[in-house]
């Protein structure tokens, strides 16, 4: 290592890595500084301004996420300057939408009208739905912040819920651009940008239209990493299950072979929904719209939970030995009388490459037929 | 002019007050034009710096509501202290011009204003809460007494507010492209949206990426901090990255069809632009072009080993995609007249560049030897692909402009072996590009620095060298650089086959006709009205080296740009003048908008990318193109050191 590269942070030296930001050393030897809109491994935008810190001969504050560590550098992360614009920052974000939640904690007497008029809102009688789990919440708290002189600027949207995954609040929104960066940078969809200018920015469509309008496949990429509550999945608005309630349950997706790793988020033997498991392979956190959305169907009421045999016209529940002998007696009884190119195969990509194998190996094999085919084909 | 009564700029503070008028003192850090804007007077100014007050019917208050709109209007709206923090001192200071001030609304507008300055990613968020803060702090009563008094200041305002965003290299650029716009989305890998932007402002983003002089990386901020951004090459890339990759490019255009029709003379770049914006908004444009090639100097005057033909041919088919339609190897005055032009069509654009060549008024220069060719139909025939003069070997360019530079680099590619220029100041002077200069170093040509000519030897006819004289310089001439003056009896002769004088291009107005009597200047440059782009006929337009006499091609693309703006006011009925826009442009010119001593307190020392290049040996006898483009990596790390310097200014009247 060369040996200049050393940036000294609030006080001790540490050395770095040409490349590194100034963030990524701190993080490194475990001194803290809040973000918000940071993604790690995306490149970084610096926009929501929470981690900024103060560097000796730069006169504005820096956003470490995105300033690279120079030689002999040195930061103060946590002086009074620092601190105070962190609190302004965040008072800002609180004042510059619906953000009702902190009023919960306060008498009645020391709502502010913001919050009162956030609580008129139809869809904001509740608490919000992000309470508990929400990263402003969190700064706030941590940072005592009340944002109580500050006017507010929040200008009015409609709750976007006119598809059936995604629920679009942008008077929650804070525009970190987290979103923006998943979908333009993870998933390439490309979908949603900053759109606008000053305070009536907001995350658009191209034209500005709904979800369900635009190119967005509903991956769900931007509500995993949306730190507010101004993105929620359809279904879970509807049960608003608080964060804490719910029990975390680790599994594969049973969709595809890939092998994605979801949490299930479990309250009283029910999927409330589902997350994908960061940092973790194949998939990193990221989902389709599939893994992601479709899971209603293991607590569906018509979901099938017995094999049934039609007898007379009729459906009646079977053992699965009875109706694996059946299937294999009349399969033989086909190929038997019609030959076994009478009988096909058709795979499904919800089961495993090596199942896929088998499946071949006994059409092949065992029928004595190359009539196989498998649905991702099509 | 009307004095100023209270200005501050920079934390430097004039108060003119309460003086009398023999001891009024004029701030020295900014001063206001007079008569700017159509006559009219600039009653105050507020901008990035702090603000000036000429015209006690101002209200400070009012001023501060205007300025703060165009902030909210400008700010990109991504981080959090420009897009809130600048809004909230918005609404409290319209409160206050409102008559709803509260007492601690100063502090509260202080207290955020000092954050967004600090925090806020940008100079739009840094700068801008500079000039109203400053205003509360000098001049606070004003402001307590609108809170105090809870009267509207907004109902009887009767002033006209104008607000315009700018930066230094914005300002700089002729062409007035969104540099720090286009160079974000290539820093966010939105490299076709980039394009889009550079678009809307000239049509040759390959060309220029590749030839252009760039005023904006002189004018580049960074460069007070380490080095300027490499601008041109940005441009070139994205340009490149349509190219390479087939793209057809989506170019807005108006849908409805114009029926008037517009003919233009010369394909060069102030022809082809001003047919690209005209086309884009519906007319008919048909373009006139001697050759058989489009690109007037772009094409015949500069190499291929710089300016691929390739890069402008696309160029120009983009233009003719809008269904403008080139007539080329037309010369007007022998295949068509002025006259019938004129009956054709409802507006003529001239734009025939500078395509002859200045004289050095020595003797011998009339007298047709072979081997006399002057500069500019030197790089014709090599752009033409032939060997200007075959049998000549060893060449003398005089001049130390660009032309000079790309005739002596082109001898080598026509196999010429000694190579020399002659240049009557030093290095220190030459007009032409550094780096190019640089190049032809490398490249090995001979340079005889205070040189100039006096005769010329000839034999039977043949150039058989030249007589130079010695120069020395002496006090500074009008363009700030100090005139040669002759060392008596220094003469010495050089050998050479072949003398190009390139010292200078002159305009050739011969092909109108005795029915179009344009006035012309003692140069012999077409006069315009600068306000209309008209010359002294009645819709005949005209703009580009043949008005402002040889020049930059971005200057000529963005005059040819300029003239279709105001052609199309003239087709449509509409008043036919600069718009206000363009007029706050060159206000910010006339005030200074990047000052080379700022000190910007960041930390520099991000290095510059650079091109790679063929060596020299091998490119100087190849008209492939010496440099190659960006990298994908290269181009987003390089677009990442650009700082964004918006600056908002608002002007009342």
């Amino acid at each position: 290592m060369e040996p200049q590269n050393i940036i000294n942070i609030n006080g001790i030296d540490y050395s770095f890595t040409p490349g590194e930001t100034i963030l990524e050393v701190a993080t490194r030897n475990d001194i803290y500084i809040p973000t918000l809109c940071y993604l790690k491994g995306m490149s970084p935008t610096g926009v929501c301004r929470i981690c900024l810190v103060e560097v000796e001969g730069v006169k504005t504050l820096l956003a470490s996420c995105s300033t690279q560590a120079t030689p002999g550098m040195v930061v103060k992360t946590d002086t009074p300057a620092v601190i105070n614009a962190r609190r302004m920052n965040i008072e800002l974000l609180l004042a510059s939408g619906d953000h009702n939640c902190l009023a919960r904690s306060l008498d009645a007497g020391l709502w502010t009208d913001f919050q009162l008029d956030a609580l008129d809102i139809e869809e904001h009688r509740d608490l919000c739905p992000a309470y508990g789990d929400c990263r402003l919440q969190d700064l706030a708290i941590l940072y005592r912040v009340k944002p109580d002189h500050v006017v507010p600027v929040n200008p009015k949207y409609d709750v976007e819920d006119v598809n059936p995954f995604i629920v679009r609040d942008f008077s929650r929104c804070i525009l970190c651009g987290r979103c923006v960066q998943v979908c333009n940078e993870i998933q390439v969809n490309k979908v949603i940008s900053f759109g606008y200018r000053g305070a009536t920015s907001k995350i658009i469509t191209r034209g500005d239209r709904a979800l369900k309008d635009s190119d967005c496949v509903f991956c769900g990429e931007c509500l995993q990493v949306c730190p507010v509550g101004a993105l929620m999945p359809k279904q879970d608005m509807a049960l608003r299950t608080p964060v804490n309630e719910m029990k975390k349950v680790r599994t594969t997706c049973s969709y595809c072979g890939v092998g994605c790793q979801i949490y299930l988020h479990v309250k009283d033997n029910r999927i409330e929904r589902v997350t994908g498991v960061e940092g973790t392979s194949p998939n990193l956190g990221s989902l389709c719209v599939k893994g992601r959305f479709g899971y209603d169907f293991v607590a569906h009421p018509e979901r099938l939970t017995t094999p049934l045999i039609k007898k007379d016209g009729e459906f009646h529940e079977a053992t699965w030995d009875e109706a694996l002998d059946l299937v294999a007696k009349r399969m033989n009884d086909i190929k038997r009388d019609f030959g076994p190119d009478s009988i096909g195969l058709f795979t499904s990509a919800r089961i495993t490459n090596e199942e896929n194998y088998l499946a071949q190996k006994f059409i092949r094999a065992v029928i004595g037929t190359n009539n196989i085919d498998h649905c991702a084909r099509l | 002019m009307s004095e100023v009564l209270f200005s501050c700029w920079n934390g430097k503070v004039v108060d003119n007050r309460a003086k009398e008028a023999d001891t009024l003192e004029s701030p020295a850090h900014i001063s206001l034009p007079a008569n700017f804007f159509n006559g009219k007077d600039i009653k105050a100014f507020m901008g990035w710096g702090g603000f000036v007050i000429k015209d006690s019917g101002i209200s400070i208050v009012n001023l501060c509501v205007a300025f703060l709109e165009k902030v909210q209007q400008e700010s990109c709206g991504q981080c959090t202290p420009c897009r809130i923090g600048t809004k909230i001192m918005l609404e409290i200071m319209r409160g206050i011009a409102e008559g709803r001030g509260r007492e601690e609304d100063l502090a509260d507008i202080i207290s955020i204003g000092e954050f967004v300055r600090k925090a806020s990613k940008c100079t739009i968020g840094q700068t801008s809460p500079t000039p109203v803060i400053d205003a509360i702090t000098y001049l606070r009563e004003e402001f307590e007494a609108a809170i105090a008094s809870k009267n509207s200041l907004t109902k009887d305002d009767t002033s006209r507010y104008i607000g315009k965003v700018t930066a230094p290299c914005i300002n700089a650029c002729p062409s007035h492209l969104n540099i720090p716009q286009y160079v974000e989305d290539i820093k966010h890998g939105r490299f076709l949206d980039s394009l889009q932007v550079i678009r809307e402002n000239t049509c040759l983003p390959g060309v220029l990426g590749r030839v252009c002089v760039r005023p904006c990386e002189l004018s580049c901020r960074r460069a007070n901090a380490d080095e300027a951004i490499a601008i041109k090459h940005l441009k070139r890339f994205v340009a490149d990255f349509e190219s390479d990759r087939h793209i057809t490019p989506k170019i807005p255009r108006s849908t409805s069809r114009k029926d008037k029709k517009v003919g233009i003379i010369g394909a060069g770049p102030a022809g082809i632009t001003c047919a690209y914006y005209l086309a884009k908004k519906g007319y008919q444009v048909t373009v006139f072009e001697r050759f058989g090639e489009p690109g007037g100097m772009s094409a015949m005057g500069i190499p291929d080993y710089r300016l691929p033909r390739s890069v402008l041919r696309r160029e120009v088919e983009i233009v003719q995609s809008l269904g403008v339609e080139i007539r080329y190897n037309t010369l007007v005055g022998r295949d068509i007249t002025m006259k019938k032009i004129k009956d054709e069509f409802d507006a003529v654009f001239i734009a025939v560049g500078a395509q002859g060549s200045s004289s050095m008024r020595i003797e011998g220069e009339d007298a047709g030897y072979k081997g006399y060719i002057p500069g500019v139909k030197y790089l014709l025939d090599i752009n033409q692909g032939r060997d200007p003069y075959p049998e000549g070997k060893k060449v003398v360019v005089v001049g130390g402009g660009n032309v000079a530079i790309d005739c002596v680099r082109s001898s080598f590619r026509v196999g010429k072996e000694d190579v020399n220029l002659v240049y009557r100041r030093t290095r220190k002077e030459m007009p032409a590009d550094d780096i190019e200069v640089k190049d032809a170093e490398e490249e090995g040509v001979k340079f005889h620095f205070l040189c100039n000519p006096t005769r010329i030897i000839a034999e039977n006819g043949k150039v058989t060298g030249v007589e130079l004289i010695r120069m020395e310089l002496g006090e500074p001439d009008e363009s700030g650089r100090r005139r040669p003056v002759p060392v008596e009896g220094s003469q010495f002769i050089i050998d050479t086959d072949i003398l190009v004088p390139a010292i200078g291009q002159a305009i050739d107005l011969s092909f109108l006709d005795a029915d179009t009597q344009l006035e012309v200047t003692r140069r012999n440059t077409i006069v315009v009205d600068p306000e209309t782009m008209m010359t002294s006929e009645e819709g005949i337009f005209s703009a580009g080296d043949c008005v402002t006499g040889p020049g930059a091609l971005v200057a000529a693309a963005g005059g040819g740009r300029t003239a279709a703006l105001r052609m199309h006011e003239y087709l449509s009925g509409k008043p036919v003048k600069r718009s206000d826009g363009e007029l706050m442009e060159d206000f910010f010119s006339a005030i200074g908008v990047y000052d080379p001593a700022e000190d910007l307190g960041i930390i520099g020392g991000g290095q510059r990318k650079h091109l790679k290049m063929m060596p020299p040996e091998e490119r100087k006898s190849s008209f492939a193109e010496v440099e190659s483009g960006f990298s994908v990596s290269e181009a987003m790390i390089e677009a990442d050191r650009c700082l964004r310097c918006y600056r908002i200014g608002v002007v009342a009247l």
